[in-house]
């Protein structure tokens, strides 16, 4: 994999762009060749590589459930909260969670709409992406409850207590729709987009279990146009449900915050700052599982170089916005003039937590700058370590964000620090393990790259029709 | 036999209820109880296993079933199964007024808490008592009370109270120690031997009849009065003085100027819980707004409220005293006091004190708590040329709260260890843990033929003597008290003796081979008393029930001796406080200077193993479960210490390990240790709490002083987080107290209409009949934190724990923040109470996704515990942090062995309150149940509730009456006037809370100063 | 019933499109057109309407839409109104979220069942295949003979003339 094959498209001004397309798939593969390609990574066994990643993964998520155990076992008391913090590790976690599935439905539904053919070779696993993460963070709002037991309460379930309902105007019933509604949606696009390769699939698979399996799932997919043309309309109209979905969970996730009275939450600023931030952190870690995929599974003419170097803009643009959303934080905050707020932005500068703070800095300001250059975004190693930045920086913003704002707040009196406790880490760590444990699976047994939308654009591409007709088969 | 006797001695109304605690005494009865605490031996229908020949038994079942109903706990249950027997004597049928399952009766007592003997009024509930109250029938200590003494009612249920008497160490039969102790007793008569009762400060009219009793019988037998922390200085002083060695009775209520010489009278001295009463009633705005200016070492209760605080170590108190003095022996022409330095005080502190109180002659008062004499002639001679005789300080009437003598003690010990002694009884002493010499008294001890201990328990002291003959929890026994002359009090049991006790009174009667038992012994000794000062002139019997009834009785005599006149003689004082300055300069600059103090939480120590307690926040540093050295910032920045690191104290008297406490205020030169703490034998939560520094304190020469010179520092390296519950100080500026200067408040038109609440957006909501709300005078409250002990024994607040509470996970309802504003070497202080402010618009509410918190159609902002999940997002969404978040199962799980997971210590748990479960989220409610309690008997009397009617446990606690509960929607009462004041605001009011719960901003008075 | 097919495979989709031009411009009834991926034009080629199940979204979206709306107001208004945060019984703005959400989730799922339904698309259901490779890499033409007036010979000429590989007749029953 050389530079040399990077099409010249640039979003700089002084070059327009060139008419040829740009070729999203390296060489000219046959359909044939594209479903054996794809398909390889299931129908053999697994490398070393893979059984090594998924092994650190199930240790991971197996202290998860220990963790979780001991937890509900004994009660939040295990955690490291406090009065004053009530909220740390938990909600923080939630809110990267939730933050990191953005990514997937962003691909898969938005650049959809705008007819971005680069996607095709990515949606599908930053689909699953999104799934897993959810799935990751729908488990935080559970497991902080004081009676997780009791969970249901949240539900307006016809009852007998008065009838007793939910709270409809606080933002954590909101959370719940929100976070159910995004997770089923996604869930239903991802297998929608999946039915036809199950059914390729189902053709080519000798084995006779997996054939019922992919048989049971593919629904009798058998290629009729006449379904082809529904098919696409319902992909467009769920693209089209999905991208004002994804934009209101993480606006609900941030008015969780945005709604209280509390210096350094009560801001409204939030809801577009927290839709950028989950974009920039979803771009990162769908960076780093592309590029951990691409390597292990040998994707490259699939995932090439010039997607890697349109996530690293997409990275680099939506870090940006984050960036601007932290300086307009504090420019409100001395604008305002409002005592606490300010104290608030000059403790989180300043206080103890400071270091967070300028963590975060460095990971969301300073680490997007390099994406500038052109090294560095075509760079496989380079743009690993700066997913991995973005990740950590992401996590601190939320951590800064949470504990910075309760640790100080109205009443001096009231004052006290978070120390995280071994469980706090545990469930941190154990988390990425469910995820990427979830991720393995899904690469070995589901194929992670949409065949029949690749074969639809390399047809597109071999047949060089001009850009004007692009999008993957009037997808 | 005696118990019809009683049962008709007391009056219809309550004479079921008499026969009740009567018969509690029988002995059949004991033995159930016994076999309930080794674990019910029986099950099914008579759990804890009733004695299967009482007939009476055969018609319980019902009635505890309905008990158990009523949620009893597990032990309770067995408890009232085993109590059966008893309450039979109130058989349901009778009707019995007095005894109705699930309602409450209230009966006046007096508190053996410590010596000051508040009357109190204590609320039983199936015979049990579950909640203590100041009794507001008193005039000398009104409804108020203390935090020990609110804590006192969850000893009584201490698993670690001895079961039964012991005989060395085995546990033993009543009759068999008895015969022992009386042949020791015959044996020393006989042979001229001498029998000594070596008691804490006794007040008792009755209990001092009997003592005298006991000297009549045995010529050898004499009586030692010992406190651990006695005014032994200052009844020398008045001995001296005039002619009286007694402590006098002040008036703080009467004096315009208040100078206090490391006396903190507001928070454990003498009578705290009276002096702060006064203390309130003297600093009014309206009215005769009094100027205290206090000179003290460390940061106490009192220099926290003082107008001026000047930090003075204890080796420049003379000095202090004698520089007062001379000012004002100058103005008053008297002769002049001879020259020597002046104390390194601002001396235009000193002028104007001085001329605050010449101004104020006859209406002021100097008040010290030093162990040296010389000053307290200082303080006599101050008083009697300010002619405050007679006055604020009445000695004709003295008071009786401590008379612990120094000299005495120190004389026992000698003759103890010169073998002197036969037999030696111990009344609620504990010498052992804090006499100074501890070792020296047991060798002692180990020489006494017979030693007998009334002990509740082993401690440190009963562990070593041959007999303990458990004397009853003060709610188990009768009693009466004379806190001071002419003001008597009454106590009466409030619950069957829980264990084989028997009240120490009862066996000094025994053993002085009296027939009666302590009951008839003090009913005929009041017979004899009342007849003979005529005021039982409709007969005693109705007197005793009147008295009973009210539980204090004003009964004036004549004074033993007309108010005695200062003779004078200070000069020689004056010269030996000079000498003993001149030698202390020796003293180089890198000695500090220790200074003791009670603290308000733990006071001698006595109380060690009540949880409450150990950990109700010190009112001034806020640190619970243990002591520490506190010292000025100054000090720890030269030294280079920070807080927690542990640092070896070495005084000639020895050293100690304690951790750093960064005091601001605290003078310079001293370091401060409470005492108290570190009990070696009182039980669980006790053990090892804290060092013990009561043997660092000096060696009565000849009186007990409780500071050190010549004191070394070293750091240990090691580090000890203490468990505080604020960590921060300062208010960053921000308007959360408010201050007004008593000129500014005296000009401003005198009363108007405070500020409209913010405008919203939102239509009013619909309120109910009533609007709850409180008002808090910041200028009243002491911090004294009697209502936070209230709070928690009201609403069933679980302890958490050392380990909880350093991770800010304390439960209280009720916190007093405390802030400082000023310079960090003598900084000005404000306490501020800070409970739920049942904000109109509560932020809490809106966040919580199941409507488990509310407004109430009455403005309360409820919590619905049942229907909690435990997000804690509302705690996240209060400005005023004041929710508590139940992170374990405080109550049930074994981790916390402090009270409500034990049997036996549930029973002190308020029924009408829900006991929390582990992952919800409670805070306080205005005791709801308290406004339950009234609407529903205002219902009865088909009548509105009146003003005043309803008071919160926070606000009844509190002796300067702080606090004031009432309806908001009734312009009328008190309550709503408050609000009206000038001084009224509300904290964090710009966020648009509205909160029911305002403040008064906090009045000084910088007259002088 | 047995019904005939006339079955054309075709290697790419360029010839594919071709024979439906072809046989269209003829008159024949094209019966349907498989392929492993959608080919570009086809709709047009094929004449097939535009789909409606955009109205079954907009639909179903709006009835969540009211449904969210009523859920809450029934429950927090008329059911059981409480005094939360002072806050007026009838939030209508916190309503918003929510409403919206349940707007988009039964919208979405309704349009999935209507496709599901419309395309007779459920699980474990025996797909039948044209020829074996339409959803790998080849691409099939099928015509169906309704009746004796079908031009069998005609419609093989059109066939091989845009180049099918292989052409042959099959019987079905559907």
């Amino acid at each position: 994999m050389s530079a040399t094959t990077i099409p010249e498209i640039s979003t700089s001004g002084e070059e327009p762009q060139v008419l040829r397309p740009p070729r999203w798939v390296e060489g000219n593969p046959s359909l044939q060749q594209i479903t054996d390609e794809i398909a390889r990574p299931l129908e053999m066994r697994p490398g070393k590589a893979w059984w090594i990643c998924f092994g650190i993964a199930f240790a991971a998520l197996l202290n998860l459930v220990g963790m979780v155990t001991y937890l509900i076992a004994n009660g939040i008391g295990v955690w490291g909260l406090n009065s004053s913090v009530g909220w740390a590790f938990d909600i923080t976690n939630f809110v990267f969670w939730v933050g990191i599935g953005h990514a997937g439905t962003l691909i898969s539904a938005i650049l959809l709409l705008f007819r971005q053919r680069w996607r095709t070779s990515i949606n599908r696993s930053a689909e699953a992406m999104t799934i897993f993460a959810v799935a990751c963070a729908g488990l935080f709002p559970a497991i902080h409850m004081g009676r997780p037991w009791d969970a249901f309460f949240i539900l307006p379930y016809p009852n007998q207590r008065g009838p007793l309902w939910p709270n409809f105007r606080s933002p954590l019933v909101w959370d719940v729709f929100a976070i159910n509604t995004y997770f089923t949606i996604s869930l239903v696009f991802w297998y929608l987009g999946m039915i036809p390769d199950l059914a390729t699939l189902r053709d080519r698979v000798t084995n006779r279990s997996r054939r019922f399996v992919f048989r049971l799932l593919s629904l009798g997919w058998n290629g009729s146009h006449r379904t082809w043309a529904r098919y696409e309309s319902v992909s467009l109209i769920l693209a089209g449900l999905a991208t004002p979905l994804v934009i209101s969970v993480h606006t609900i996730v941030s008015m969780d915050f945005a709604t209280s009275v509390i210096p350094g939450w009560h801001a409204t600023i939030f809801p577009p700052y927290f839709v950028a931030g989950a974009i920039y952190s979803g771009f990162g870690m769908v960076l780093t599982l592309l590029i951990i995929t691409r390597q292990t599974m040998h994707m490259e003419r699939y995932i090439t170089m010039a997607h890697l170097d349109k996530m690293a803009k997409v990275t680099m643009f939506t870090g940006m916005i984050v960036s601007y959303a932290y300086a307009t934080e504090f420019f409100s905050a001395w604008y305002r003039g409002e005592f606490y707020e300010r104290y608030h932005f000059i403790n989180r500068v300043t206080g103890p937590y400071a270091w967070c703070f300028y963590l975060m800095v460095l990971c969301n300001v300073v680490t997007p700058q390099l994406l500038w250059f052109k090294k560095i975004r075509l760079n496989v190693a380079a743009l690993f370590v700066v997913s991995i930045l973005v990740n950590i920086g992401m996590w601190f913003e939320r951590f800064v964000i949470i504990v910075v704002s309760l640790h100080r707040s109205f009443l001096p009196s009231s004052w006290g620090m978070f120390y995280p406790t071994a469980i706090d880490v545990g469930i941190l760590v154990g988390v990425f393990g469910l995820f990427f444990a979830c991720f393995l699976l899904f690469i070995r047994f589901l194929p992670m790259i949409s065949i029949w939308e690749i074969k639809g654009v390399v047809r597109s591409d071999s047949t060089s029709q001009a850009a004007g007709r692009g999008g993957i088969a009037h997808a | 036999m005696n118990q019809n006797e009683r049962a008709g001695a007391v009056d219809l109304s309550c004479r079921n209820a008499k026969q009740q605690l009567v018969r509690i005494g029988e002995p059949r009865y004991w033995k159930s109880v016994e076999e309930l605490w080794n674990g019910p031996t029986e099950s099914g229908e008579f759990p804890g296993g009733l004695s299967p020949d009482s007939r009476l038994q055969r018609t319980e079942d019902s009635r505890r079933d309905f008990l158990s109903l009523m949620g009893f706990t597990v032990g309770a249950l067995g408890l009232a199964g085993c109590r059966a027997p008893v309450q039979n004597a109130v058989p349901m049928l009778a009707g019995s007024d007095q005894i109705v399952p699930g309602v409450s009766n209230w009966y006046a007592t007096t508190c053996g808490g410590c010596p000051s003997a508040c009357s109190l009024v204590v609320k039983q509930r199936d015979g049990r008592p579950i909640k203590i109250e100041g009794n507001d029938k008193s005039t000398l200590f009104g409804g108020g009370t203390c935090a020990t003494g609110q804590a006192t009612v969850l000893s009584l249920y201490d698993g670690e109270r001895l079961r039964g008497p012991v005989w060395k160490g085995q546990p033993a039969k009543w009759q068999a120690v008895d015969e022992k102790v009386m042949e020791s007793l015959r044996a020393a008569a006989d042979w001229k031997r001498r029998i000594v009762l070596l008691s804490g400060t006794i007040n008792s009219p009755s209990t001092l009849e009997i003592v005298n009793e006991w000297s009549r019988r045995f010529p050898t037998f004499r009586h030692v009065v010992y406190d651990a922390i006695s005014l032994s200085a200052l009844r020398a002083a008045n001995a001296a003085g005039f002619g009286q060695g007694v402590t006098p009775h002040y008036s703080f209520d009467q004096a315009r100027v208040i100078v206090g010489l490391e006396a903190d009278f507001l928070g454990t001295w003498l009578s705290p819980v009276e002096f702060a009463r006064q203390y309130a009633a003297s600093r009014r705005q309206e009215g005769n707004f009094s100027l205290h200016v206090q000179f003290e070492a460390g940061f106490s209760v009192t220099g926290s409220n003082a107008d001026v605080r000047v930090p003075v170590a204890p080796s420049e108190m003379g000095l202090v005293a004698v520089a007062i003095l001379r000012r004002i022996a100058l103005k008053a022409g008297a002769a002049a006091v001879p020259d020597g330095p002046e104390p390194r005080v601002d001396a235009k502190k000193l002028d104007a004190t001085a001329a605050a109180l010449w101004s104020h002659r006859g209406e002021c008062l100097v008040v010290s708590g030093s162990q040296d004499q010389s000053v307290q002639v200082m303080v006599n001679a101050l008083n009697s040329l300010l002619g405050n005789i007679g006055k604020t300080v009445d000695i004709a009437r003295p008071s009786f709260q401590r008379t612990g003598d120094d000299v005495a003690m120190a004389e026992l010990v000698e003759q103890m260890n010169r073998g002197e002694i036969h037999t030696l009884i111990l009344h609620g002493v504990n010498p052992v843990y804090d006499y100074s010499e501890p070792q020296r008294f047991l060798r002692g001890l180990e020489k006494v033929a017979l030693s007998v201990a009334f002990s509740d328990r082993y401690d440190e002291t009963s562990e070593h003597v041959h007999a303990i003959c458990p004397d009853h929890h003060f709610l188990e026994k009768w009693g009466d008290a004379e806190p001071v002359a002419t003001y008597f009090s009454l106590a009466q049991p409030l619950t069957a003796p829980l264990f084989d006790t028997r009240s120490a009174q009862e066996s000094l009667l025994k053993w002085a081979g009296h027939e009666s038992d302590h009951y008839t012994y003090l009913r005929e000794f009041w017979r004899r008393n009342a007849l003979s000062r005529g005021i039982a002139d409709q007969g005693f019997d109705a007197f005793w029930d009147s008295f009973l009834r009210d539980g204090v009785r004003v009964i004036p005599r004549e004074p033993s001796a007309p108010a005695g006149t200062f003779r004078g003689g200070w000069e020689a004082a004056v010269r030996r406080i000079l000498d003993e300055h001149e030698r202390s300069q020796a003293s180089g600059p890198e000695n500090y200077e220790l200074v003791f103090y009670e603290s308000v939480a733990m006071r001698d120590g006595r109380h060690a193993n009540n949880p409450w307690l150990q950990e109700l926040p010190d009112p001034i540093t806020k640190v619970t479960w243990g002591n520490y050295a506190a010292v000025a910032p100054q000090l720890a920045r030269t030294a280079r210490l920070s807080e927690g690191d542990v640092v070896l104290l070495k005084c000639d008297r020895g050293e100690m390990e304690l951790p750093i406490f960064i005091q601001p205020g605290q003078q310079g030169k001293t370091i401060s240790v409470a005492l108290g703490y570190g009990r070696k034998r009182a039980g669980k939560v006790g053990l090892d709490s804290g060092v013990n520094v009561f043997s660092l304190t000096s060696v009565p020469s000849p009186f007990r002083r409780f500071a050190a010179s010549r004191v070394a520092l070293e750091k240990t390296g090691r580090q000890e987080r203490l468990a505080t519950t604020q960590s921060h100080f300062y208010m960053e500026g921000r308007p959360i107290v408010l201050e007004t200067v008593l000129s500014n408040l005296r000009n401003a038109p005198a009363s108007f209409e405070s500020k409209a609440p913010l405008p919203t957006l939102w239509p009013e909501a619909r309120n109910g009949e009533h609007s709850w709300g409180l008002s808090i005078d910041m200028s009243a409250c002491t911090g004294c934190s009697a209502c936070v002990i209230a709070c928690q024994s009201e609403n069933n607040v679980p302890v958490v724990g050392k380990d909880q509470v350093q991770r800010i996970r304390i439960m209280h309802w009720i916190r007093i923040d405390r802030y400082y504003s000023g310079p960090e070497d003598n900084p000005a202080t404000v306490h501020q109470p800070m409970m739920c402010q049942h904000c109109g618009h509560a932020p809490c509410e809106t966040v919580c996704p199941v409507h488990a918190t509310t407004t109430s159609s009455e403005g309360i902002n409820q919590q619905v515990y049942n229907r909690c999940i435990g997000t804690r997002y509302c705690a996240n969404n209060c400005p005023y942090k004041v929710r508590r978040f139940n992170w374990y199962n405080y109550t049930e799980s074994r981790r916390f062995e402090f009270n409500s997971n034990r049997a036996l210590a549930r029973m002190v748990l308020n029924p009408d309150v829900v006991v929390r479960s582990r992952g919800v989220m409670e805070k306080c409610n205005l005791c709801v149940q308290r406004i339950q309690t009234a609407k529903n008997l205002a219902l009865q009397g088909m009548r509105k509730v009146i003003d005043g009617e309803i008071k919160t446990a926070c606000q009844q606690a509190c002796p300067t009456e702080a606090i004031v509960f009432g309806d908001l929607q009734d312009p009328g009462s008190r309550v709503s006037r408050l609000q009206r004041s000038q001084r009224n605001y509300r904290v964090l009011e710009e966020l648009g809370t509205r909160p029911n719960v305002a403040y008064l901003k906090k009045v000084r008075n910088t007259m002088g100063a | 019933m047995r019904r005939n097919f006339l079955v054309a495979v075709f290697p790419d989709e360029e010839r594919l499109m071709q024979a439906v031009y072809l046989v269209r411009e003829e008159k024949f009834r094209i019966y349907d057109v498989y392929a492993p991926y959608p080919v570009h034009g086809m709709d047009e080629a094929m004449g097939i309407r535009r789909s409606r199940l955009p109205w079954v979204a907009l639909v179903f979206g709006g009835l969540g839409l009211l449904f969210g709306l009523f859920l809450q107001f029934y429950t927090v208004v008329l059911d059981w109104p409480m005094n939360v945060g002072g806050k007026p019984d009838n939030s209508t703005l916190a309503f918003v979220p929510i409403s919206f959400e349940l707007a988009v989730l039964i919208g979405g799922l309704a349009t999935v069942a209507a496709l599901f339904v419309r395309a007779r698309l459920y699980p474990g259901k025996r797909e039948c295949l044209s020829e074996p490779g339409v959803t790998n890499d080849s691409f099939a033409l099928v015509l169906r003979q309704r009746d004796a007036s079908f031009d069998l010979s005609r419609a093989r000429l059109l066939l091989e003339e845009s180049g099918a590989d292989r052409i042959e007749e099959k019987a079905a029953a559907l």
